[in-house]
């Protein structure tokens, strides 16, 4: 449950934003976010459709390839 | 520390060299305390990459593994006895309960059995689904450690449906450490301490391992990188004979952690003594919601089942998970693994849940008694 997906945000309407990873789109909660600032094409780390921090762009590149590996091996999606 | 992605691969390589430079030293046992790490290394064979004396030992990593019976059945009994509509994330629908035969024994048997539960990835689909069902009160049960809640916090308190009300199975990670340490003979010599349950709570939570308990602590992504630079991190220390809070996951964790989070979740829950599947009570470890937000709780509304009140701790016959979940024997030690339990026909959480230990290691090709030996 604790692996989080890094997502690059496209838009942002109030606190919920259009993400994206790997051409996926997902509608993704920056209520945890809140208090600090962000915007349009910032990364986040995104864990059960919640970004739980920003995070910088390179990192955000290594974790999807970690990501990548790990979802491959796995069938079915979990929480 | 800045790297792209191939020069990552090399730098495990560089850890992986370090780790192996250092003298060798008596067996080390370093525990990991979530499923995300174990499944990293598991994925990234790092157990038999280190050196033959260092042992990592998954301890209590999954929320599912250790979410009680007596949740498990209160939330069947509610969706097979009243008109609602249960949601969860989809780990926990496979778990098994003891029930007597007839009965449905996990959340996919009641679902079988005409009762609606659906299984969801996020909080947004909860409420998402209570949105499109005004007419149907739907219960979600939310099972998950830190990482988990403050999502669900920051669902029930930015604005929930009137038809959404929760069952929360939610649990700290630390005092589960806490209670290993607390119980003496601590069957660890260092901790590698949860990244995202870092990043919520910030890395301070773990100081006390290291300070109070003298064991070389360190906090770890979940790159095979971060996991190497946190290994060698406790051995350093080992070697250097003192015991620190290291942070080898600067990228996502701080000091403090995600305040607005930490804010949110004491807004909605207490924490209160809770139980653990197989383990028992531990002090100030789960969620429940408190005076403001009881009123959301789904038992309020729903009468419970006075059975299901005496479920508690219970593992199936058998079953080895309470120890597995403890770090005090490694999966396939049990004596159901791979036999009568496996993830087809699974007997314990710790091979239903992604985050358990018994399914990683299947997982990761772990067919017969292939650890080294444990105490």
């Amino acid at each position: 449950m604790c692996l989080g997906i890094p997502m690059q945000i496209i838009a942002i309407d109030g606190h919920r934003a259009r993400c994206q990873t790997g051409g996926v789109e997902r509608e993704v909660s920056l209520f945890l976010l809140q208090d600090g600032a962000i915007e349009p094409g910032d990364y986040v780390l995104v864990h059960v459709g919640y970004a739980i921090q920003k995070i910088d762009r390179a990192y955000a590149r290594d974790v999807l390839d970690l990501v990548g590996t790990l979802l491959k091996d796995e069938t079915r999606p979990h929480a | 520390m800045r790297r792209g992605a191939l020069e990552m691969q090399g730098s495990a390589q560089d850890w992986l060299r370090r780790l192996h430079a250092l003298p060798p030293r008596g067996r080390f046992r370093i525990m990991n305390v979530c499923g995300g790490h174990e499944r990293s290394i598991s994925h990234s064979g790092l157990r038999a990459a280190l050196p033959e004396y260092i042992e990592l030992i998954p301890g209590p990593g999954c929320p599912v593994c250790i979410c009680p019976e007596e949740d498990i059945y209160t939330a069947m009994q509610m969706a097979l006895r009243h008109p609602i509509l249960l949601v969860c994330f989809g780990d926990l629908l496979r778990v098994p309960v003891n029930t007597s035969k007839p009965e449905p024994r996990s959340l996919e048997q009641a679902r079988t059995a005409g009762a609606d539960i659906r299984a969801i990835a996020s909080p947004l689909e909860a409420h998402a689904i209570a949105r499109r069902h005004p007419d149907k009160t739907v219960v979600f049960f939310a099972a998950g450690f830190e990482t988990t809640m403050a999502p669900v916090a920051a669902m029930i308190a930015e604005n929930l449906p009137a038809n959404l009300l929760l069952l929360i199975s939610g649990r700290l990670t630390w005092p589960a450490v806490a209670m290993l340490l607390a119980a003496g003979g601590a069957a660890f010599d260092a901790l590698v301490a949860p990244g995202h349950v870092a990043t919520i709570m910030g890395s301070e939570q773990w100081r006390f391992v290291a300070e109070r308990h003298g064991l070389p602590t360190a906090v770890a992504g979940f790159s095979a990188e971060s996991l190497l630079a946190a290994f060698y991190a406790t051995l350093q220390q080992a070697a250097e004979h003192t015991a620190r809070l290291d942070n080898c996951y600067p990228e996502l964790v701080n000091i403090h952690g995600n305040l607005t989070a930490q804010r949110l979740l004491r807004q909605v829950f207490d924490v209160s003594d809770s139980h653990w599947r197989g383990i028992g009570v531990i002090p100030r470890s789960g969620f429940s919601l408190n005076e403001q937000y009881r009123h959301l709780d789904a038992e309020q509304h729903f009468p419970i089942d006075e059975q299901a009140r005496r479920r508690a701790g219970e593992m199936p016959p058998g079953c080895d998970c309470a120890a597995v979940v403890l770090g005090r024997i490694y999966p396939d030690a049990c004596r159901l693994y791979g036999k009568a339990c496996t993830p087809q026909q699974p007997v314990g959480p710790c091979m239903v849940s992604d985050e358990g230990a018994c399914r990683i290691w299947w997982r990761g090709g772990v067919r017969a008694t292939q650890a080294r030996g444990r105490t």
